[in-house]
């Protein structure tokens, strides 16, 4: 293992960070899990700001259902926790906002819409101006002089492999020599790759392709990036099935007779059958489970699969018990 | 819709071009796999074109990670899944980014002008950026190929995404934004010169370009108009072919299979695209949910299993059958009261499927579409013995196969 990534014994507690990014495939359960952390944040007495980046606003419906959209302004859900959503053309308009001092030519371009296709296939300045927004509310400090947020969570874009994205300041500060982009460009590739400030929190299922997905980020991560990497969550874990000892469960009921005299139950196939496919996604799960340990190279941290789905403030906080415990250096 | 498939089987033999769309991680290329085995059985030659799929899976149909070709799956592998004579798979993992490249290829004026095109940094981006064009250069693979008639039916596994339509709108976009005005503007600045009203808005555009210029410090009006000019000579081409692939896809020899997954948050993306495919006039043939879990037997879990009242002695009738089936020494009160939770557990999962599930079934039946569940199975799909096993689910009777 690189020495530049801490095992379980080393790791620094999830809120000890001040910039978490929350990454993920699309249905891994990323946006739930920066909801729960920020949550946890939250209570612990942190002022947290969780952001959303992106067209679409998932995150405030999980915190406060029913609030209404919180977009780029952002607002506050519940004492402390602040939420907001990084549009990237809200970004640009205020920077260019500062930099032309014209707010209606501005305005006037960006709603324009050859502009925004043009803007659309031009690279990088998403990316960039995304995370020169998140540098700049790190950096905001309160009339006490303390900083506005203890943390923040971000929800990145899943998108693509969704780090690209932290590629870009790097690529940025590579190519261009001088001037304003390459000072934000160093400000916010220090902040990515401080350690002691940032953390990269990849997000995966216990299956297949999302566990290929998962060691392929780290193996490019690694490769590539300087941001901090101290474990995977694995999300959605189904339940030990059977309680220890009874682990051939479904083996001795499909043993049972065809026909038992039973009142009111279902046939022991049945039985059988439920039993069986209950054992079979449980063991399939640990597969993929310790397939992530092993090919990541890190520690785990096992969330459970809640069957109603995440549907109020305590799913959540259901959910973030078991994120801010010690993750499993390896999968048992 | 009248005159479409009523069934998966009549699907795979009635067209000739068969695109299966939906959200990531439903398991489409699965399903893509699995009708494009269907045909094969049913004796024609099929070829399944896919993008990234699982690599067990690919691996599986001999597609590694090499190729923008079709590789025919060896008869005698063929045999063991019950293709008989007359019937042929082949597969292939397309290359978006290649596809793209060819597509320039075969329609820049010169070899000048193709080589400012693929060097060129705005192009490179456009590629990704344009949203839909890794599904257009999908669809433009398909579109040759199927030009070659070496193939009875093309089961094409799109990119996942949230808007089917890209692929078919994508080449639109790009022309429309090469017509606009802006673009107009930028490739020829005394074209708009006169016009009043514009010139505000070329004042602003223009300084919002040179500000981003100058903090970017990469020369973005520079690299565009050079994209722009060398696209412009190709786009009559690129019109023409963009307006056949559509007529193809559109046309009576092709069908679409609308791919979900069971939970509730793919249904409601799944129910999304449903509606755009149909408003867009897409020849949608049905709905295929994946992984569903069923009850065993295929019929609806009891509402009820053994609750209050009843639970001491159903415990008690589990228990003494355990006893007697698995000897003295076994744990059967735990194994009872274990077997029943287990029992419950799975009940309530399949519940939340069916409910999970419900809207979607009967928005696809009200539509005339037919409508699918493949069994969460108890393996994941990464073989062709599993590529099979979900055929075979998918033609099973459509009295069984539309229950929700």
């Amino acid at each position: 293992m690189a020495p530049q990534f801490p095992t379980a014994a080393t790791l620094r507690p999830l809120l000890g960070r001040r910039l978490v990014i929350v990454t993920g495939k699309g249905g891994t359960g990323k946006t739930s899990v920066a909801a729960a952390l920020a949550l946890a944040g939250a209570s612990s007495g942190r002022r947290v700001l969780v952001a959303e980046v992106g067209r679409d606003e998932h995150l405030p419906r999980l915190i406060a259902p029913g609030s209404p959209p919180v977009g780029y302004a952002g607002r506050e859900l519940m004492p402390r926790l602040t939420a907001m959503r990084i549009d990237p053309y809200a970004a640009l308009g205020e920077y260019l906002g500062i930099q032309l001092r014209v707010r209606s030519a501005v305005e006037l371009v960006l709603r324009n819409r050859a502009f925004r296709q043009l803007m659309d296939a031009s690279p990088g300045w998403r990316e960039l101006i995304t995370l020169g927004k998140v540098w700049h509310l790190e950096q905001m400090r309160d009339s006490s002089g303390a900083p506005r947020f203890d943390l923040l969570v971000v929800d990145a874009p899943a998108t693509g492999h969704g780090i690209s994205f932290l590629d870009v300041p790097r690529v940025v500060v590579s190519a261009v020599r001088t001037g304003p982009l390459r000072r934000n460009a160093e400000l916010v590739e220090e902040m990515i790759a401080d350690h002691d400030r940032t953390l990269l929190l990849p997000v995966a299922l216990a299956e297949e392709l999302p566990a290929r997905e998962t060691a392929d980020l780290v193996a490019k991560v690694r490769g590539e990036l300087r941001i901090a990497l101290d474990r995977i969550v694995v999300n959605a874990l189904v339940a030990r099935p059977f309680p220890p000892g009874l682990e051939d469960l479904d083996a001795q009921l499909a043993r049972l007779p065809a026909e038992p005299s039973w009142p009111g139950l279902p046939p022991p196939r049945v039985f059988a059958a439920c039993a069986a496919h209950l054992r079979s996604r449980y063991e399939l799960n640990r597969v993929y489970l310790d397939e992530i340990a092993r090919s990541t190279g890190l520690p785990v941290v096992p969330l459970p699969f809640l069957l109603s789905g995440i549907r109020s403030v305590e799913d959540l906080r259901r959910l973030a018990e078991p994120l801010l415990a010690t993750p499993i250096a390896e999968a048992a | 819709m009248s005159g479409m498939p009523q069934g998966p089987a009549e699907l795979v033999l009635q067209k000739r071009i068969v695109t299966c769309v939906g959200s990531g991680g439903v398991g489409k290329t699965t399903l893509a796999a699995a009708l494009a085995l269907e045909a094969a059985r049913r004796g024609r030659r099929a070829l399944v074109i896919t993008i990234d799929p699982a690599r067990r899976l690919a691996d599986a149909l001999g597609i590694g990670a090499l190729g923008n070709e079709p590789k025919a799956i060896p008869a005698d592998t063929l045999a063991a899944l019950g293709v008989t004579s007359g019937g042929a798979l082949f597969a292939m993992m397309l290359d978006i980014k290649r596809s793209f490249d060819d597509l320039v290829e075969r329609f820049a004026e010169s070899p000048e002008a193709r080589e400012l095109i693929l060097k060129n940094r705005i192009y490179q981006h456009v590629s990704d950026a344009l949203a839909g064009s890794a599904e257009y250069s999908a669809m433009e693979k398909v579109f040759e190929l199927s030009e070659r008639l070496e193939y009875d039916l093309i089961v094409v596994d799109t990119p996942p995404s949230q808007h089917a339509l890209d692929f078919l709108e994508a080449p639109q976009r790009l022309l429309d934004f090469l017509d606009s005005r802006l673009v107009q503007l930028l490739l020829h600045p005394a074209f708009a010169a006169g016009r009043f009203g514009f010139r505000l808005f070329q004042r602003s555009a223009q300084r919002v370009l040179q500000l981003l210029e100058r903090v970017s410090g990469f020369a973005f009006l520079e690299e565009i108009s050079e994209f722009l000019l060398a696209f412009e000579g190709m786009s009559e081409g690129f019109r023409e072919r963009a307006r056949r692939v559509r007529a193809l896809l559109l046309g009576a020899e092709s069908a679409f299979v609308l791919a979900a997954g069971p939970s509730t948050e793919g249904v409601g993306h799944a129910a999304l695209l449903l509606a755009r495919l149909q408003a867009a006039g897409v020849p949608l043939a049905g709905v295929i949910v994946n992984r569903v879990r069923t009850w065993p037997g295929d019929g609806e879990p009891p509402a009820r299993i053994a609750e209050g009242a009843e639970e001491p002695a159903a415990l008690h009738a589990l228990e003494q059958a355990l006893a007697a089936s698995s000897g003295a020494n076994y744990p059967a009160q735990e194994a009872a009261r274990a077997a029943l939770t287990a029992i419950r557990t799975y009940a309530s999962l399949v519940r939340s499927d069916t409910q999970a599930i419900a809207p979607l079934r009967a928005s696809a039946l009200a539509r005339g579409l037919f409508w699918r569940r493949v069994p969460e199975l108890s393996r994941d799909v990464h073989d062709l013995e599993g590529v099979s096993r979900v055929a075979t689910a998918l033609v099973r009777p459509p009295a069984e196969g539309s229950r929700g």
